[in-house]
């Protein structure tokens, strides 16, 4: 069916203003909707040792205020416009996009071009966003059952200082950071030549240049920011460690194995062999486990895309009384009948279709445009991508599915995270 | 661009129109409707095939069928079991899901338009022919038993029971789930029976969205329907629901818990009410979103709680408003102050223009930003068609959004938002919240998390006891998971105020918002901790020298118990 079926491409157009700020327009005018993605080139990743959590401190200083927005104005703006909006931060960046009606195109510009020219980094400020975050991470990790595990397995995965630490960070790190650090950071990482818009929805290109140029153009660039090595050893840092959930009401366990970084055909090749084994009903390790042996509560697997070396996870929280390496067996006998005779021709006709519907589908809404867009552009310095991915994870063969799982998955080097509860470990 | 230029927010741009076509309709001899919304932007296909009737349908002592038989219908036909269907529709990258509600029964299916015809076949599949093995339905009875056992453990859950009970009375829309007995009784043939009554042609609307073309799709739809006998939709009796002419408080007893629901709810209008946009508008000014006025009050100002909203649930026969927050249990008292504030201001006041303004902006420009997912555009229409709304509902939209005028929203606002005969319900615990809400009402019940009927005289003997006398030094300690952490508190009286401050190893805390009801004292302090701020609410019980309750902080999910005695 991959060869019946052409997704239209979508219209692209890029280009660079003097200050560097790399810009990236969708014009799409089938809904009167405008959608604004600004990806900054910073993530956790480039966090040094002694000042982890700074990329995610600094998503939230970005709400409160500017030069000419006062504090959570961002959000009153864009509420009382119809708009709907939101920043987040993960290893590989932090961005910030918002969804408007076409007409109010010049509000998102303002906003987002007055923060980036005129940020409040003030001691006020960095207080209180440094409870916030405190706050946000007693609620969200400390506090919630399983919350801390895949922090836990990333170290265990990765080596290189980089790719290992949390995104959340350490507190104690936070509470080290001065205002001068946060400006400093700032003055770095938020600069125009660091960072890429994009625009995607109902917008004339011509006046969308002009309004841009009038909001970012008078920014002033910086310094490139200081490189970046994200290299690591093949091996996983270690392969065992169990841990004691307070709050987990069951065991659980977490299983992790380093791969090669997304886009890169290996990574494509395992990215579909994780919907073969745990994506959808009718997946190997759903009919298997909770299906046939009845014997997990919950089944989760995904793979996380990064720029440098990448990871794929599976994971299971059991019945109570369920033997948990039983269990493991099957995951791992799954990966080993894939790795010797690779998928069947109706998984391969499963993945065909459901790729074509997760692309069309992301295809729908600006946001999800922008959002995409605005990966490409940032880590493969090239948008247009977003009009042939679909093609090259088509042209993924059984054959590379089954080497990739051979040589990735079905090996002992991986890591295994064991949640125990309290009082049985 | 100059400094000056940027200082105020920039003019929009001109308006954009926004303009959804009609769909077409056509009507099987069976008496199926079928309509088609062409729309070839994307290429998908949206189905939804619409009952109207669903759980208030459900007939006399077999609650719950109407939705058993919705969640069955895709575990087994005559010619596919579960698994097989399940593989059938992965395989084409589709989905098929189906769910009853109060008022409707609605199966819904999409795929590429690619697939159309398989996914319209697997759709008349599931639902002409449906067998509800034994098995799966075993497993249906199981695993919705647990269900209704872990709902009792949610509070919105005990809220949302209490106050469909007040408002709806004798009506359907009283009972927002079955018990677990209702479940356990439902066999085969009960499922059968009603498929067959009510899964009928001239009780349904198939709705179809997407990449298709009307006479081809239509001639399918023939092809797979035509043979589908109707029947008689039985339209079912309804009690009204009762007239209150007074408040009333009704707390469900959770003993120990951290926070209190509330819900203040009466009786407003249903979908097709000529006041709907009225109350569209006024509900946003007054609690729809996190910039209307309860939001700013409770939680932005008074920092009660992370929520506080109102609501507007208008079903197909009625509807009723409510006003919603989950607060410390401290200030339960203090923010049915602030909700009875604003409930009064919102009657009281003409709206000004400027925050009409913004609310009607949100409305008009959330309206787009919705359509702009086939599943978001099919919702819109089934909504219209299953409600029965005008043809250029969807059109006219924004342009009667806009209309609404101040007087409007004070005139919906004085009909149909009621304080002096509300429904007060909280979920939470009894002893802690009974001190704080005799002043809102004159008669108060209590229920216990299963649903029954408790003695509020339990409850109230702490509570109009004498003022208790706290002054002093008291010793307590808190145990914390196992550990026993020792605090002081150190009181001063003044009638039934408090003030005082809480000591602890880690750091000191001023007594806040202190007060004595009866043997209870209740209390907030703040105390720096290692350079954090954290708030605690106290909540005491005094008997003589000795006091007993808990302490509450944001950062342990529920109360720890404390014990202690005055030096």
């Amino acid at each position: 069916m991959s060869e019946t079926f052409k997704l239209p491409p979508l219209d692209i157009e890029e280009y660079r203003l003097e200050n560097g700020l790399r810009v990236v327009l969708n014009p799409d005018h089938t809904i009167p909707v405008v959608s604004i993605a600004v990806y900054y080139d910073v993530g956790s990743r480039n966090e040094r040792e002694g000042r982890t959590g700074f990329a995610h401190l600094f998503e939230h200083m970005m709400f409160q205020g500017s030069a000419n927005v006062p504090k959570a104005g961002h959000f009153q703006h864009i509420m009382k416009a119809g708009g709907t909006m939101n920043g987040t931060t993960s290893s590989e960046r932090t961005n910030y996009y918002e969804t408007l009606p076409a007409d109010q195109l010049p509000l998102a510009l303002w906003l987002e071009s007055d923060r980036m020219l005129s940020l409040a980094v003030t001691q006020e400020n960095l207080d209180n966003q440094r409870e916030a975050v405190k706050e946000e991470k007693r609620l969200r990790y400390d506090n919630q059952p399983y919350g801390q595990i895949f922090d836990l397995i990333n170290e265990m995965i990765y080596t290189n200082f980089a790719n290992a630490h949390s995104t959340i960070g350490s507190m104690e790190h936070l509470d080290d950071a001065t205002v001068e650090d946060v400006r400093e950071f700032f003055r770095v990482y938020y600069a125009p030549n660091n960072a890429v818009l994009v625009l995607s929805g109902a917008f004339e290109s011509e006046t969308a240049k002009d309004l841009i140029e009038t909001y970012f153009g008078d920014i002033p660039s910086q310094p490139t920011p200081p490189a970046l090595d994200v290299a690591e050893p093949l091996d996983v840092a270690s392969t065992y460690k169990e841990w004691e959930d307070k709050l987990a009401p069951f065991p659980a366990f977490l299983i992790g194995w380093k791969i090669p970084p997304r886009r890169s055909p290996e990574f494509h090749a395992l990215y579909l062999a994780g919907k073969i084994l745990y994506d959808g009903d009718s997946s190997r390790l759903y009919q298997k486990l909770v299906k046939g042996e009845e014997s997990v509560i919950q089944l989760f697997g995904f793979t996380d895309e990064r720029r440098g070396p990448s990871s794929i996870f599976i994971g299971a929280i059991p019945k109570p009384e369920k033997d948990l390496s039983k269990i493991r067996e099957t995951i791992m006998g799954e990966i080993r009948d894939l790795a010797v005779h690779g998928p069947k021709t109706e998984e391969m006709e499963k993945i065909e279709n459901g790729l074509v519907n997760d692309a069309v589908r992301m295809r729908q809404s600006s946001m999800s445009r922008a959002q995409q867009i605005a990966e490409f552009a940032l880590y493969d310095g090239d948008p247009r991508l977003v009009n042939t991915e679909l093609d090259e994870l088509l042209a993924v063969t059984a054959d590379q599915i089954r080497n990739a799982v051979g040589k990735y998955l079905n090996t002992e080097n991986r890591a295994l995270l064991d949640v125990v509860t309290v009082g049985k470990g | 661009m100059t400094p000056e230029l940027r200082k105020l927010p920039p003019q929009a741009l001109d308006p954009v129109s926004f303009d959804i076509a009609k769909p077409t309709e056509t009507t099987l001899e069976n008496g199926l409707r079928v309509i088609v919304f062409e729309n070839e932007r994307i290429p998908l296909v949206s189905f939804r095939l619409a009952f109207l009737s669903g759980d208030i349908h459900d007939p006399a002592g077999a609650r719950g069928l109407t939705s058993a038989v919705a969640a069955m219908i895709s575990e087994g036909t005559e010619d596919y079991t579960s698994r097989q269907l399940a593989e059938k529709i992965e395989r084409l990258g589709a989905s098929i899901s189906s769910s009853a509600s109060d008022d409707f029964t609605i199966v819904a299916a999409s795929s590429l338009s690619l697939y159309s015809s398989e996914i319209l076949d697997l759709l008349a599949e599931v639902v002409l022919g449906p067998t509800f093995p034994e098995n799966e339905l075993d497993l249906y009875r199981r695993n919705t038993v647990e269900h209704l056992k872990f709902q009792r453990s949610q509070p919105g859950f005990l809220a949302a029971e209490q106050a469909a009970r007040l408002v709806y009375g004798h009506h359907a829309y009283s009972t927002v789930a079955p018990k677990a007995a209702d479940i356990e009784k439902l066999d085969r043939e009960t499922l059968r029976n009603l498929h067959r009554e009510r899964f009928i042609p001239n009780n349904a609307i198939l709705i179809v969205v997407g990449d298709v073309r009307s006479d081809d799709l239509i001639a399918e739809v023939r092809e797979h329907f035509s043979d589908w006998q109707p029947g008689d939709p039985a339209a079912g009796e309804f009690t009204a629901p009762p007239k209150r002419d007074a408040r009333s408080v009704t707390i469900v007893d959770r003993p120990g818990s951290a926070q209190a629901n509330i819900v203040l709810t009466n009786l407003a209008v249903k979908r097709t009410d000529p006041d709907y946009f009225s109350l569209l508008v006024m509900n946003q000014v007054l609690g729809a979103g996190a910039s209307s006025r309860v939001f700013m009050n409770l939680r932005e100002e008074k920092g009660y709680t992370y929520g506080a909203y109102t609501r507007l649930g208008t079903k197909r026969l009625a509807g009723d408003f409510e006003a919603t927050a989950e607060v410390r249990t401290a200030v339960t008292g203090d923010s049915l102050r602030e909700f009875f504030y604003e409930l009064a201001r919102i009657r009281d006041e003409n709206v000004g223009d400027e925050e009409l303004r913004d609310a009607k902006n949100f409305l008009t420009g959330v309206f787009p930003l919705r359509a702009e997912t086939q599943e978001g555009l099919t919702n819109l229409i089934v909504n219209q068609y299953l409600y029965g709304l005008p043809d250029d509902y969807l059109q006219t939209y924004r342009n009667q959004v806009n209309a609404v005028g101040a007087e409007d929203v004070q005139r919906v606002a004085l009909k149909h938002v009621r304080p002096d005969e509300m429904a007060l319900v909280i979920v939470g615990d009894a002893e802690e919240v009974m001190p704080q809400v005799h002043e809102y009402a004159d008669s108060v019940e209590v229920y216990n998390t299963d649903g029954v009927r408790q003695d509020e005289a339990k409850y109230t003997v702490a509570a109009t006891a004498e003022t208790a006398e706290v002054a002093g030094k008291w010793s307590l300690v808190i145990d914390f998971q196992g550990q026993q952490l020792p605090v002081s508190l150190n009181l001063e009286q003044s009638a039934d105020t408090v003030t005082g401050v809480l000591e602890t190893m880690l750091g000191n805390g001023e007594i806040a918002d202190g007060k004595v009801s009866g043997n209870r004292l209740s209390a907030n302090a703040k105390a720096e901790m290692q350079g954090q701020g954290i708030e605690f609410a106290i909540a005491g019980k005094i008997d003589g020298n000795a006091m007993s309750g808990t302490i509450t902080a944001p950062i342990v999910p529920e109360p720890l118990p404390f014990t202690g005695s005055r030096s």
